[in-house]
């Protein structure tokens, strides 16, 4: 078994790191150590989205049994997203559960997550804050969004209202981090975020 | 786990749901074989207990049909591993049926290819399910073949191409099963859902396309608690049946509610 995990994942690393096609749409994998059971995966945002310009790291594990069980996949790389939790970086994507068929490739989900960027599934959630906000108060979910782009992962486009008010959290000294998820959980209210950082 | 459970926001517990799952999966493989030898109805009856009635009656009924029966491990991938065990140990002794088989499973490579399954996977399935085919080809033995089926890695090889064999003849045909299907999805949905993900159950939409794309009649009896006869149906690969001749089944399946065996005829 574990051999048939080892052929094929060597196989498929060949094909994504020579793949045109797979330079082409920003995705990447690459090797952590030599055994091919753990792999570094990377997708680019995609364009007109909040995710955009920003690069996205995923931790990827392939089980004995693959490609007959789906590899884990979860993003290193802090995104916020209705479908990928804030805190572990989990994802939620049929593909990687009970939707994964033999036939798929690293490639296969490497592009159905950055399609994932592109149209997420707030009615199937992994992050329900985030999800909530996504359907209750769009604008603010996209500037947050946009806002973690720029600040995890190198994304270009900073939003000086949003850093002032981390850097005023920062200021009385909470972690940035805290601060940010805080803010991003409370729709950016310096008073509701510093309230839900102390109780 | 210890009585005073916390969530941890840190932990993936999805992770922990697979991998609960696949230690599941791991007991099953370990106490029933992929494919079981054969055993005579005495042993099938015990099974059941003997107020059973029901049961106890059908299993009398199938005795009058069939000498034996062969299990199969119930992963929800045995509709296709009794399928294809069945069918090969029936080529053994047919060689003409065997090169029609071969003719037509090697020409589905492209046919699956045109309809979009990705090349670079669908290759490496089809070279190995025609690995196994060729198994069969003389002189080939029942134990040989029996000890591929219990190899876990080339008996799934095997079942996934015959799952991507029965979504390629469903999506081939849409406007033919797009009726068949519950819910509302494509197609193209249920494949992805129902069909090519390892370990989804069969129904008889399955059974008709996968009876369908290799031109094989397979026939199931049905064994529940309706009425005190197993209920045979045949699934045919000739367009309509409707007046026109059944096909004599190539294999014979025993359904019991969410599994497959197979039957060997009297």
């Amino acid at each position: 078994m574990a051999n048939i995990a080892e052929q094929r994942i060597k196989r498929e690393f060949k094909e994504v790191v020579k793949s045109d096609e797979v330079s082409a749409f920003n995705i990447k994998v690459e090797l952590v150590n030599d055994t091919f059971t753990e792999l570094r995966g990377e997708i680019a945002g995609p364009p007109d989205t909040a995710y955009e310009g920003g690069k996205f790291k995923l931790e990827i594990k392939i089980p004995e049994t693959y490609p007959f069980n789906p590899p884990q996949v979860k993003f290193v790389t802090k995104i916020w997203h209705p479908n990928i939790s804030s805190v572990t970086g989990a994802i939620c994507l049929d593909i990687l559960k009970d939707q994964w068929a033999a036939a798929m490739t690293l490639r296969t989900v490497l592009l159905s997550l950055q399609a994932l960027l592109a149209a997420a599934e707030p009615d199937d959630p992994q992050d329900a804050v985030v999800a909530q906000q996504f359907k209750e108060n769009n604008p603010i979910f996209q500037r947050t969004a946009r806002h973690w782009t720029c600040a995890y992962a190198g994304g270009p486009k900073s939003d000086k209202e949003l850093e002032e008010k981390v850097v005023s959290m920062k200021n009385m000294g909470f972690d940035e981090h805290k601060a940010r998820v805080a803010l991003s959980t409370k729709d950016w209210d310096v008073t509701r975020a510093a309230e839900y950082l102390i109780s | 786990m210890d009585g005073n459970f916390s969530y941890d926001p840190a932990k993936n517990y999805d992770e922990d749901t697979m991998a609960q799952q696949r230690a599941i999966e791991k007991e099953i493989a370990e106490s029933q074989s992929l494919i079981g030898s054969v055993l005579s109805f005495d042993d099938i009856v015990e099974e059941y207990a003997k107020e059973d009635a029901v049961y106890r009656h059908k299993v009398e009924d199938l005795k009058t049909r069939y000498k034996t029966v062969r299990k199969v491990r119930g992963d929800g991938n045995c509709f296709f591993r009794a399928f294809g065990f069945a069918y090969l140990e029936r080529l053994l002794t047919r060689p003409e049926e065997y090169s029609r088989f071969v003719d037509i499973t090697q020409k589905s490579k492209d046919k699956l290819l045109a309809l979009g399954f990705p090349q670079f996977t669908l290759e490496d399935f089809h070279d190995v399910f025609m690995d196994i085919v060729s198994q069969v080809k003389s002189p080939g033995t029942v134990e040989k073949l029996k000890e591929t089926f219990n190899d876990q890695g080339l008996s799934d090889y095997f079942v996934v191409y015959l799952r991507l064999l029965v979504s390629g003849e469903l999506q081939g045909n849409e406007g033919e099963y797009l009726h068949f299907i519950d819910g509302e999805r494509t197609v193209k949905e249920f494949c992805g859902q129902e069909v090519e993900p390892m370990g989804k159950e069969s129904d008889h939409i399955h059974i008709v396309a996968l009876a369908r794309s290799v031109g094989v009649p397979v026939a199931v009896e049905y064994m529940d608690r309706e009425g005190n006869k197993c209920n045979l149906l045949s699934f045919s690969p000739g367009e309509g049946g409707e007046g026109g001749q059944e096909a004599q089944p190539s294999l014979f399946l025993l359904y019991r509610p969410g599994h497959y065996d197979i039957l060997y005829p009297l």
